[in-house]
């Protein structure tokens, strides 16, 4: 029978599925971000594919994309959603007679999802039994479910005390902008929009629709084909100076680290940011944000701290208040419903002090609790 | 052709390369390296280009310190003559083709295997199942680590650490780069080996994904091969 276990987050869950895992191993695991949802045997898709086929697959396949098209791309070129979805594509030509799946659901859209959750659902007629975990979703009907309640305190995230200073963020125009990929399709083609701050909108799009390239795109991390950014008017070339206006929380936290602990990041965008005449808050108010995320010492080695506490850290420069634009990519991966909630109420905070926010999410509730605007990517456009 | 003709070829026109002793030599090896990567049907431009991309720092170098700064090859050295720019240059010229035939011969037979992925060539490969395993983890950790570079820029540049373009702000802080990519390569490698793989006994899964029903050699190969050993030949016979 499909399990789903349920509870907040530092209760136990993850333990809990992967001593689910051991007992029926080999067992195929999807795990929160790419490097435990793919194999990292394979240097393309369909490599990705032919390690996982079974020489006989004796269940129907779970095609959501055309992953033919998909053969030549190396998997880590894949949106997140994208991801999951050649995993759990992998395992439906596999032989394994169990799979779990820790989150990962989270990242995909709501059709995607729904398709997922349906397959999965499945599982006794097609010879295969599942355990997942998934901060949005109630047992499903059918499923068995395992309750945790107990938290453990040490790594206890407090939002609400965040108060931002006010700001005056600049108007952000998007102007013809357009981007491809070398070698790839075309995600952007004369793009324009026009985003006014002490607002929020939430960007939405179907899995690899370019949501974190538009992200990349305004971070200066890529550049684009055509077309140009402004700041109230005046050019503004990031992938040419340097990012000084927008606080980047990349999907994967692990993304966007930038020293070994918390204070070497500290003080490497400190001085990076000082280049630009932007003033970080001291290492004192720092600290107190960073308890707020429930790290209590700078000194924290960044990469021992467990997935859902690096996600929250990812926040840090967002919730500081030290760039006048936000950009959170997926920031509920993981986190519980407590947590969503705060963070949801933190970014309400930032508007209303002149920030101007983008998020993307699939979690329509998280959505709901922050005043936005809709921006959707379509046919290589964004429409507000 | 199968993947072994491909790389005894490449091991024949390599030996070639490294026989040869004069640029007349060289030249004949150069011109099977050609016909050969001409037999692929795919563009050859390309192959051309990195292979020159390759060479072209060390000639660089080594024309500046043997030609001009040295002004004698080693052999003149080596005999006390007084010795000439002239035989500097043809000493480089030597080294860099037989480099740039080494290197487009390697290109070359990856030509051939356009369509393939590396999974199914390492797969049709006559080596042991351990040895293939290798080659497979081999490409999985250049791969982990390429993707470690692609993060490691994403966070330095949305921090501005680091600029997209060449700066000499990069070259400050290439060791912070460094670093991020040892440490993202390190966990991801971590959250492979502690969970995924022995959960999933990944890698035992690459034996059936690396057994192959390729023939070892065939009729195109021995073809090949005739010609790269007539080169070898032809390169030890001019000596």
């Amino acid at each position: 029978m499909s399990e789903f276990i349920a509870g907040p987050n530092f209760s136990g869950r993850s333990a809990a599925l992967m001593a689910w895992l051991r007992e029926r191993a080999p067992a195929f695991f999807v795990g929160s971000y790419a490097e435990a949802a793919l194999s990292g045997l394979s240097s393309t898709v369909a490599d990705e594919i032919a390690v996982y086929r079974a020489p006989k697959p004796k269940r129907a396949a779970f095609a959501p994309l055309d992953f033919v098209a998909y053969s030549a791309r190396k998997p880590p070129t894949l949106s997140g959603g994208e991801q999951v979805l050649l995993a759990l594509h992998c395992f439906s030509l596999s032989d394994y007679a169990s799979i779990a799946i820790d989150t990962a659901l989270e990242q995909l859209d709501h059709e995607n999802r729904e398709r997922a959750l349906a397959y999965l659902s499945q599982g006794a007629a097609n010879g295969f039994t599942t355990a997942v975990i998934d901060n949005r979703l109630a047992c499903p009907p059918g499923w068995s479910s395992r309750q945790f309640t107990s938290i453990s305190s040490e790594f206890a995230c407090d939002l609400a005390t965040i108060q931002p200073p006010r700001c005056a963020a600049p108007v952000l125009g998007v102007q013809q902008l357009s981007f491809r990929y070398p070698g790839g399709r075309g995600i952007f083609r004369n793009a324009d929009v026009s985003l006014a701050p002490g607002r929020a909108y939430r960007l939405t799009g179907p899995n690899g629709a370019g949501k974190t390239t538009l992200f990349k795109l305004l971070a200066g991390v890529l550049s684009p084909t055509k077309g140009e950014l402004t700041l109230n008017g005046a050019s503004y070339a990031p992938w040419r100076s340097g990012n000084r206006v927008f606080a980047l929380a990349t999907q994967n936290p692990d993304h966007q680290w930038c020293g070994a602990t918390l204070a070497e990041d500290l003080a490497r965008r400190r001085a990076a940011l000082a280049r630009h005449s932007v003033s970080l808050p001291s290492d004192g108010e720092l600290l107190a944000l960073v308890a707020c995320l429930g790290i209590r010492s700078l000194d924290q080695h960044l990469y021992e701290l467990p997935l859902v506490a690096r996600k929250r850290l990812s926040w840090l420069w967002p919730l500081a208040g030290a760039m006048p634009w936000i950009m959170l990519d997926e920031p509920t991966l993981g986190q519980d419903r407590g947590t969503r909630a705060a963070l949801a109420d933190a970014i309400g905070r930032l508007t209303s002090q002149g920030y101007g926010a983008v998020f993307v999410t699939h979690d329509d509730e998280f959505a709901a609790r922050i005043a936005h605007k809709p921006l959707r990517l379509a046919r290589e456009s964004i429409v507000s | 052709m199968t993947p072994n003709g491909a790389v005894l070829f490449g091991f024949l026109v390599i030996a070639g390369a490294l026989i040869a002793r004069d640029l007349g030599s060289l030249a004949v090896i150069l011109a099977i390296a050609l016909i050969f990567a001409l037999g692929s049907r795919e563009r050859i431009w390309s192959a051309l280009a990195w292979s020159g991309g390759i060479v072209l720092p060390l000639a660089l170098f080594m024309a500046l310190v043997w030609i001009g700064i040295v002004g004698r090859a080693p052999a003149e050295i080596a005999a006390n003559t007084e010795g000439s720019r002239t035989a500097a240059a043809f000493f480089v010229a030597i080294i860099c083709l037989r480099l740039f035939i080494i290197a487009f011969a390697i290109q070359a037979a990856s030509l051939h295997f356009a369509g393939w992925t590396p999974l199914r060539f390492v797969g049709a490969l006559s080596a042991p199942p351990v040895v293939k395993k290798l080659l497979v983890l081999t490409l999985s950790l250049i791969e982990t680590i390429l993707q470690a570079v692609d993060r490691a820029r994403t966070a330095l540049i949305a921090a501005g650490l680091i600029t997209r373009r060449h700066s000499w702000r990069n070259l400050r802080h290439g060791w912070i780069l460094v670093q991020t990519v040892w440490l993202t390569v390190v966990t991801i490698a971590i959250g492979r080996t502690r969970d995924k793989w022995p959960i999933e006994d990944t890698l035992g899964r690459l034996d059936g994904a690396l057994a192959s029903n390729t023939p070892r050699l065939n009729s195109a190969d021995f073809a090949w091969t005739a010609l790269a050993i007539a080169g070898a030949a032809a390169a030890l016979g001019l000596r």
